[in-house]
């Protein structure tokens, strides 16, 4: 009789029929390989059942929160190629079928919803007060050159022209 | 035949009673001067328009203290001032120490020779009546008052009795305080040469500077042809440097208004400080509130004035002051700013 070969998982889980089992048993009494075999996989068994179950990712669970708003859960995503080919029996994965990893930032999955409103208020309020200031500036600007008057020669125009003195020009002194 | 001569007669008494009723009234006509015709005689404008003569024509020189009083505060001067006919006038400004030439009868030259036109003006708006005799700078002096309408003083003169020029000059405001005087402390005043009369220079005799009025209000300016305060527009001219020179004066003050395009760069006024009046902002540098700069419209003002203070503020505020636009007003032309600056087809 041949190695037990595939058949060492399938005794180890109590698959076998009656008949198999039997042959499978009196192969193990000569032959020490197979024993050993069927040894490792019932230790690996016996280790994978004493191991817990895995953990729901955290941001997989807020995601399902998420599709729980107001408004239903997001529709299922139509995929352009039919999920059911398969090669040989065995689907072929597509690039639709694996999800792609999620590199979102913790602080914004993990944050509760109330800081996350204020955020966006935040945003909103900024947005409008560059927007005012914005109006606010462009309508001050006054496209008129700025100019600073020459006083001094304003003043000395004034001190040396003489009431109702006729159209002569006045003439002025330097100011000191 | 009785009864005609009783008619001849009685017309003739009638004749007689008309003659010299009409002799009588004839006779008060030409002797007995109404009250209301005497008050309003300008009987101090002739000694005015003398003294304004003997500013021009006569040599002298002397120590002119000078004092304006204004809301804030004063200001005073002490010029030393040479007058030398055919040359003009000199002053010497104490303690700056500059020395300048003057026109008598402009504000350098303490305005003591005003223009026959000045003085049409002044005899428009005010009553110049004679007041009396009394002293300034220990001579002799005819006084003259200039009043208003409601009969409160505007100005008194102190006029060199020897046909001198004027001694002490002095403008109140409309509560009768004193706000500017001008006086010599000290005068040498040459002899009258016999039998030489002084003559008026050309230039005393004065008018109007609108020969541009025209052009500028084809040009879109608009001039207010008077002040409030009864100053009137005198001379209108722009100036090659861009601005506008509008001078207006009562026949006593006068007001300088300076007009520029542009937005005033406030940054730059030294020695000026701000001031808010009825929602606007205006710049005024000294105590007594003679100079005055502020913008509207696309302009800035500027005001020099030699005038008391609430005849000053009065000027001021009938001159254009665009108040300053409210948060949406600016928001608005913000917006319409925004709007044509992306718009194609703006």
């Amino acid at each position: 009789m041949s190695h037990l070969g595939e058949r060492v998982s399938a005794l180890v889980d109590g698959e076998l029929n009656h008949h198999e089992r039997d042959r499978a048993l009196s192969h193990l009494a000569f032959c020490a390989d197979c024993r050993a075999e069927v040894d490792a996989v019932r230790a690996l068994k016996s280790r994978l059942r004493s191991l817990d179950g895995p953990a729901m990712p955290t941001d997989l669970t807020m995601s399902l929160l998420r599709m729980a708003e107001p408004g239903g859960p997001l529709p299922p995503r139509e995929r352009p190629f039919p999920a059911s080919r398969t090669f040989g029996g065995a689907p072929i994965p597509s690039m639709y079928s694996v999800a792609p990893p999620d590199n979102r930032p913790r602080s914004r999955v993990q944050g509760p919803r109330r800081p996350r409103r204020a955020g966006y208020v935040a945003v909103g309020v900024a947005s409008a007060a560059v927007a005012i200031g914005t109006l606010f500036v462009v309508g001050g600007a006054d496209s008129n050159p700025r100019v600073v008057p020459p006083v001094d020669m304003f003043a000395n125009q004034h001190r040396n022209t003489a009431p109702y003195g006729g159209s002569a020009t006045p003439t002025f002194s330097p100011t000191p | 035949m009785i009864r005609l001569p009783a008619t001849i007669i009685l017309v003739a008494v009638m004749l007689l009673g008309l003659v010299t009723g009409g002799t009588a009234h004839a006779v008060r006509t030409s002797h007995a001067i109404p009250p209301d015709e005497a008050e309003n005689e300008d009987t101090g404008l002739h000694l005015l328009r003398e003294a304004a003569v003997a500013g021009r024509a006569r040599e002298y020189s002397g120590t002119q203290y000078v004092m304006v009083w204004g809301a804030s505060g004063s200001t005073s001067a002490v010029l030393e001032v040479h007058n030398v006919p055919g040359k003009g006038m000199t002053v010497r400004t104490e303690p700056s120490g500059s020395v300048q030439s003057a026109d008598p009868g402009t504000p350098a030259g303490g305005m003591s020779s005003p223009s026959e036109t000045m003085l049409e003006v002044l005899a428009r708006n005010y009553r110049v009546v004679a007041a009396g005799e009394g002293h300034a700078c220990g001579r002799p002096a005819r006084l003259v008052n200039v009043l208003r309408g409601d009969g409160t003083v505007a100005a008194r003169y102190w006029i060199d009795k020897a046909a001198g020029p004027v001694l002490r000059r002095e403008l109140m405001d409309a509560r009768g305080r004193v706000v500017n005087v001008g006086a010599f402390v000290d005068l040498a005043l040459d002899p009258v040469i016999k039998g030489v009369v002084p003559t008026v220079p050309p230039s005393a005799t004065g008018g109007l500077d609108l020969v541009e009025m025209p052009r500028l209000l084809a040009a879109g300016w608009r001039i207010p042809r008077a002040l409030p305060g009864r100053l009137e527009l005198f001379a209108a001219r722009s100036a090659p440097a861009g601005y506008l020179y509008l001078g207006y004066s009562d026949g006593l003050s006068v007001v300088s208004v300076f007009v520029q395009p542009g937005v005033l760069d406030e940054d730059h006024l030294q020695g000026w400080h701000a001031e808010w009046r009825s929602g606007h902002t205006i710049w005024i540098r000294g105590p007594v509130g003679q100079e005055m700069i502020w913008a509207s419209g696309g302009h800035v003002y500027t005001v020099f004035a030699d005038a008391p203070a609430d005849m000053v503020d009065t000027a001021v505020a009938a001159l254009p002051h665009e108040h300053v636009p409210d948060l949406w007003t600016r928001l608005g032309r913000g917006a319409s700013r925004l709007l044509s600056w992306v718009n194609p087809f703006g």
